[in-house]
Order: C-alpha cells, then structure tokens, then sequence
C-alpha cells in the first residue's frame, strides 16, 4: 500500500459507506421480504410457512450483501435491492389479497 | 465409524497422490496420466464406500454426520502430516486399507 | 468482468473478516470449549462424584428427598444425571404467595448414589462459556444481538473467502510449513477447506437457532401480533390438570421411565417435572433427553396423571420444516455426540477458531512487511497489532485464569461464581494494557509464556488444591476429570511451543528479500473494464 488509509479519496469512502448501508439495510429488507413472500406463497399450514421462510431468508441476505459488492457501483447496489424489493412486497401483498395469507 | 475413517483416510491420499505435485512430494516422481485416473477413480470410490459403511453402521441421519466428522477429521491429518512426515502419511493409508477388511468384520 | 468480481470478494472477505475477526475469535473458543462444558463444569465442582448411571434409583432418591423437603411445593423438577453430567439436581417451586406471581425456586444436588445433599463450591463452570458466547456477557438482548450479527458476518466472510479462493481444488492438500506469510495463508486455507462442512453449518446454523428473533418479519405477516399462536404451534403442549384439591400421596415416579422409553422407541428421560405433587391431579412430565437424536427439539414431552400413571399426552412429531430446523439446532449443540464424535466436534472448533486467528494475523502481516524499514507502525496497524494480541493471547490467557481461580478461591467467599468469572474479564483487561504497553512480539510471547506456565502448571494446582488430581483420576476412571487435567496440559504445551516460535523467529536474522511489485490495495470502486 502506497499512502496509508488517509490518501483514499472521499469519493472512495463515501461509495464503500454507501455499499455497506446497502448491504447492511437493503439486505435485510430484501431478506425480511423473501421471508415473508415465501411464507404467504408456500402451500404449507401457517407455522410450517413461517419457519420454512425464515430459515431460507438468510440465504437471500448473503446474496444481497454479495451483489452490493460485486457490481459496479453503489448507485446499482441499491437499485439491485429495490426492484427484487419491490417485487417481493407485490408478490406478498398479491397473495394477501388474493386470500393465500 | 472406524471402517469409515479407514476408507476415507485412505480415499484422501489416493486422490492427493493423483495430483502430479502431490505425488512428486510423495513418491519422487510424477505419475502417468493413466495412473493418476485410476488413484482419483479409487479415491471416489474409497470416500463413496466410506460414505456406505458411516450410513450402513449408524443409520443416514447419524450415519451422514459422523460420515462428515470423519471426512474433515481425515483430510486434516493427511494434509498436516504430509509435509512434516510424507512416509507415515503413506503408511498409514497403506495401513488403513490393509485395516479395512478386519474393521468392516468388526462393524457388521 | 471476472476478475472484478473475485476482487471485490477478496476484498469483502478482509474487511469482513477484520473488522468482527476479534469478536468472532472469542466466539469460536469459548463455543468450542461449550462443547465439553459438562466436563469442564465436573472439574470446576469435584464436589459432584461421578457414579454409574441408574436413572431409576436416583428418580426414587431425588422423589424421596423432595417428598420430605418439598412436600407442599407446586412444583417440582428433577434432573437426572446422565454419562457426562453427574449430577442429580432438584428444584422446587413454592406456590405463589399471591395469584399472578411466581413462587420462589430451590434448587440443591444430591449425590446420584446415595440422595445425600451435596454442597459443591458455587461456580458457573463450563456454563459460563457457553452463555458467552452467544450472550457476550452483554445484557439482555444486546449481546446476542451483537453475536448473531457476527454470525452473520461470518457467513458473508466464509462465502467469499470460497469465491476468492481461486484454486480451492487444486490446493487442497497443500500446506507449506517454514515459508513465512506463504504458510499462514496455507494454514488458514487448510482449516478453513478442509472443515469448511463445519463452518459452513455452525455459522447458518446459529442463524436459524435465532431466526424467530433477527427475522421475525414472516411471524408478524402470518400471526400480526398473536406471537403465542405461533409458538403454541411450534410447540403443542399437553395441557396440565388444574389443582383437584384433594390430598393424595403420590406414587413411585421410577416405573413412569420405563413408560416414556416406550413411547419414544428407547429413549431416555433427561428431566422429570411434577405439578401440584401431593394433589389428585398431579401430573407428571417427562422431557426427553436431547442427547436421543440429532433434531434439538425443546419440550419434547410425555405427560401422565401422577397418581393413576395414566398417559395424558405425548409431544407429536414434529413436520418437516420443523424437524429441518430442530436439525439446524441440534446440529449446532451437538448434544448426541458420543465421546469420538465429540471430540471432532471440539476438534472443528478450534480449526474454526485457528482459521479466524490466522485470518488476523495475515491481515497484519501482509501490511507490517511494508512498514518494517521505518520501524514505525501507522496507528491503525499498532491498533490492529493490540487487538490481535488482546483478542487472542489475551482470551487464552483469561481462560486459564478462569480455572486457577476455581481451585484458588475460597470456597465460602460469597459470590464466588461471580468472581470467578470477574477473574476472567480482569486478566482479559491486564492482557489488552499489557499489549498496549510492550512491543507487539514481546507482548505476544510474554502472554503465550503466562498462559502456557498457567495451563501446565493446572494439574499439579489441582492435586495441591483437590483430591481429585490425576493420580486418583486415572486410577478411579473419571475420563473426565482426567481428560480436562490432560488436555490443558497438552493446550500448555502447544502455548509454549506458540511462544518459543515467536522468540525464534524474532531473534533469526531475516534475508530481506526485494520486494515484489506489491499489488496496490485491493479497492472496489478501482476497476478498470
């Protein structure tokens, strides 16, 4: 390492600190919203469904948190969170509607 | 979960000595294309009926969990002694095989 | 595109791995130690003697007992020894002094053998370990908040450390001894591939253990706010027998064993609880030992009519999703492993534990290698340096405090257990000071030397302070009390050989080679396409 960590530029940290929130946030409402759209959707009883959605949901953070450092820049680690996002939550909110809950 | 231990540490060297760096470590000289295909098919082999005798001796849900014990608790061996004692790594997979018939009579 | 990708994992991986390293250390030790804490508990209360077990006797012993100490509780429970667990253990509560309120609990152990009370010396023992390290010694719910966040960190930290690992099959079994940083990472690739099947379930399964807690959005979209249905669902209790209120004499609770092993295929009883002992409608429940199958599946219950022995219910079987994450569970506590497969456990463990130590000492080695020459350390890699010893060093160190002050102090000191804990944070807290105040190599084999002398020197402290020393241990049999005596003397070794290690390498006059062309730091936003 040339400099030490002083020499990284603002636009630099700034971007990381945007990954990590997203990762850290985003992630979990993506996770939080697979777990309940698994829920509401799985032809299982209630409890069954319940437990089923939560013990996958995990899975679906990691993938978050990997995605919001592996693309590009901050700017698409947040949109890559809010379309499935916005997905899930129709998806749940369908399922709601049509009864399923 | 001694036949399995038997078969996987066994199964674990054969596949190691089917990589050239490996077996040149180990026995001096690089192996043939045709010999390292054979050590690899005899180490799946050895890790699948390591696999059967965990799951024969136990049953599939303590079977696969000591199957696993067994697995990492071999590799770790192996890979620990090779550089430290390559000759008793070797004699041991010798021993293990020569072992297994005896284990697999105890077992069933 | 690629290569992008396996950069920014790398790059997740170190700062993941750095930052919750320290934590994560601590968590793994004294979660690897969790698994003998039975034992560990028998060393730190020798009071307990260990005795063939023979549940039917001590049931009738421990009943015997409570029927003349307890006769009027409303409750009793009795736990019963078992192969790594000594001790016969009653507790009985008090009925309330008004509705509404919880009546106070007594709690005494008795010799399994005999019935007699036994008062052994107040400590928190292996226990103590085991609450740590998913409770942090924080209060109530921070800590395992802050433990379930490591954990998962944990998992982010293994899932890239794989994709990072670019020849993860072809360096399998490759380990370079005696080849400086080369055989760090060696080694921290080793036990982390090799036992990888390990981490990988210890971490997800520490996850699900407390999902109901990180992840309750699915129970709150299903029950709103009815949480109890859910758990009733999770857990469907047979419901218990109001009071009669009529007196009568309870009978013997041994043969109800045998009735419970029935219903369970050959299981065994860990727990016998009594409600409203004395009454018509006492009922009797049995709970199931988690040792029995690898599902940890809490209240797994039979329940009879105390007086008639007649069976009022059996805990169902539980459906897959259930059974799934009971599995998870059990998985992670390993209560069903017997002696070899426990060692492995303890063994996977401390591979967990060297690979997050070795992560951390990579980490700085990489980057003091640059800063040698000027022999001055930037604060945040003197930062890194203390917190490597402290977390480290430090934490063995308290450990071995832990123990010399079970058998250093007084056994009629009051809150005994509290200061033997208290014991532990102190020396912890000196190792963190002492690592601020020493050079960071000093530091590390002045602390490894204290805990080596501390951990040898343990058995011979045992057979100055106890009777029960290896000298009567190993003749008696007591596998455990021996094998902890041993095991600490074998954990000292390692700590000196650790410590000579260090002094060796810091006095060998080192070849510095020419550097080579350093990749420059591994940041994200720097990526050309």
């Amino acid at each position: 390492m040339k400099g030490k960590i002083a020499s990284l530029p603002m636009s630099y940290r700034l971007a990381v600190t945007s990954r990590v929130l997203a990762a850290v946030f985003g992630g979990y409402l993506v996770a939080a919203l697979a777990s309940v759209t698994l829920t509401m959707w799985l032809p299982l009883s209630r409890a069954e469904a319940v437990v089923t959605g939560m013990t996958i949901s995990f899975l679906v953070y990691l993938v978050a948190v990997l995605w919001c450092f592996a693309c590009r820049t901050a700017w698409s680690a947040w949109v890559g969170l809010l379309v499935p996002s916005v997905i899930l939550a129709t998806a749940s909110g369908a399922a709601r509607g049509l009864g399923y809950a | 979960m001694l036949l399995a231990l038997l078969l996987c540490y066994a199964g674990f060297t054969a596949l190691c000595l089917s990589m050239p760096r490996h077996h040149d470590e180990l026995l001096g000289h690089k192996p043939s294309a045709r010999r390292a295909r054979h050590l690899k098919l005899a180490g799946w082999l050895l890790l699948g009926a390591s696999l059967w005798a965990a799951v024969a001796a136990n049953g599939w849900s303590f079977g696969l969990v000591d199957w696993f014990a067994v697995l990492m608790g071999s590799a770790l061996v192996l890979v620990l002694l090779m550089p430290y004692r390559p000759k008793l790594a070797l004699l041991l997979a010798a021993l293990s095989l020569l072992a297994t018939p005896v284990a697999a009579w105890a077992q069933c | 595109m690629k290569e992008g990708f396996r950069q920014a994992m790398a790059w997740l991986h170190t700062w993941a791995g750095l930052l919750f390293g320290w934590l994560l250390f601590a968590i793994f030790l004294t979660g690897t130690l969790a698994y003998f804490k039975d034992e560990i508990s028998h060393w730190m209360q020798p009071e307990i003697p260990a005795h063939a077990i023979d549940s039917a006797a001590s049931l009738s012993l421990a009943q015997g007992y409570l029927q003349q100490h307890a006769a009027d509780a409303s409750r009793w429970v009795i736990d019963l020894p078992n192969a790594r667990d000594p001790a016969l253990s009653v507790r009985w509560q008090d009925a309330p002094a008004e509705r509404g309120q919880r009546g106070r609990f007594t709690q005494k152990t008795l010799d399994a053998q005999t019935g007699a009370e036994i008062q052994p010396r107040d400590s928190r023992g292996g226990e103590f370990f085991y609450r740590f390290h998913f409770q942090l010694q924080m209060p109530y719910p921070w800590g395992r908040w802050l433990a379930t966040i490591a954990a998962m960190v944990m998992f982010v930290a293994l899932i890239s450390g794989i994709i990072t690992h670019k020849k993860i099959f072809k360096d399998f079994f490759t380990f370079r001894p005696r080849k400086g940083q080369r055989s760090w990472l060696d080694g921290h690739n080793a036990v982390g591939v090799l036992v990888l099947p390990f981490h990988l379930m210890i971490t997800y399964s520490s996850l699900v253990i407390f999902m109901a807690m990180l992840m309750p959005a699915s129970i709150l979209a299903s029950y709103g706010t009815d949480r109890d249905a859910f758990y009733q669902a999770l857990f469907p209790e047979t419901p218990i027998p109001e009071r009669a209120g009529q007196a009568s004499l309870l009978p013997a609770l041994a043969p109800l064993l045998a009735k419970a092993s029935e219903q369970w295929a050959g299981g065994h009883t860990a727990r016998v609880s009594v409600i409203n002992p004395g009454d018509a409608n006492a009922t009797v429940q049995l709970s199931r030992a988690s040792s029995d199958r690898i599902a940890y599946e809490y209240g797994h219950d039979v329940t009879f009519n105390g007086v008639t022995g007649q069976l009022l219910g059996a805990t169902p079987d539980k459906p897959l999703p259930m059974t799934v994450a009971s599995g998870f569970y059990g998985l992670h506590l390993g209560h069903f492993a017997g002696p070899i497969l426990r060692w492995l456990y303890f063994i996977c463990g401390l591979a967990g534990t060297a690979m997050i130590g070795t992560g951390l000492v990579i980490w700085l080695g990489k980057r003091q290698l640059k800063h040698a020459k000027s022999g001055v350390m930037p604060f945040e890699l003197r930062l890194v340096e203390v917190l490597n010893i402290a977390s480290m060093a430090g934490l063995v160190l308290a450990v071995a405090v832990f123990f010399w002050s079970n058998r250093l102090l007084p056994l009629s000191l009051s809150g005994r257990a509290e200061w033997e804990v208290n014991g532990f944070f102190i020396a912890w807290g000196l190792s963190v000071l002492h690592a601020l105040l020493r050079p960071g190599r000093k530091a590390w084999i002045e602390q490894l030397t204290v805990a080596a002398v501390l951990f040898i020197a343990l058995p011979l402290l045992n057979a100055l302070t106890t009777a029960h020393h290896l000298g009567v241990t190993l003749v008696q049999g007591d596998w455990a009390l021996a094998g902890f005596d041993l095991t600490c003397f074998a954990a000292g070794l390692f700590l000196a050989w650790a410590a000579w290690k260090m002094q060796r390498a810091g006095l060998s006059v080192r070849v510095k080679k020419a550097p080579r062309t350093a990749p420059g730091p591994v940041t994200l936003e720097q990526r050309t396409h």
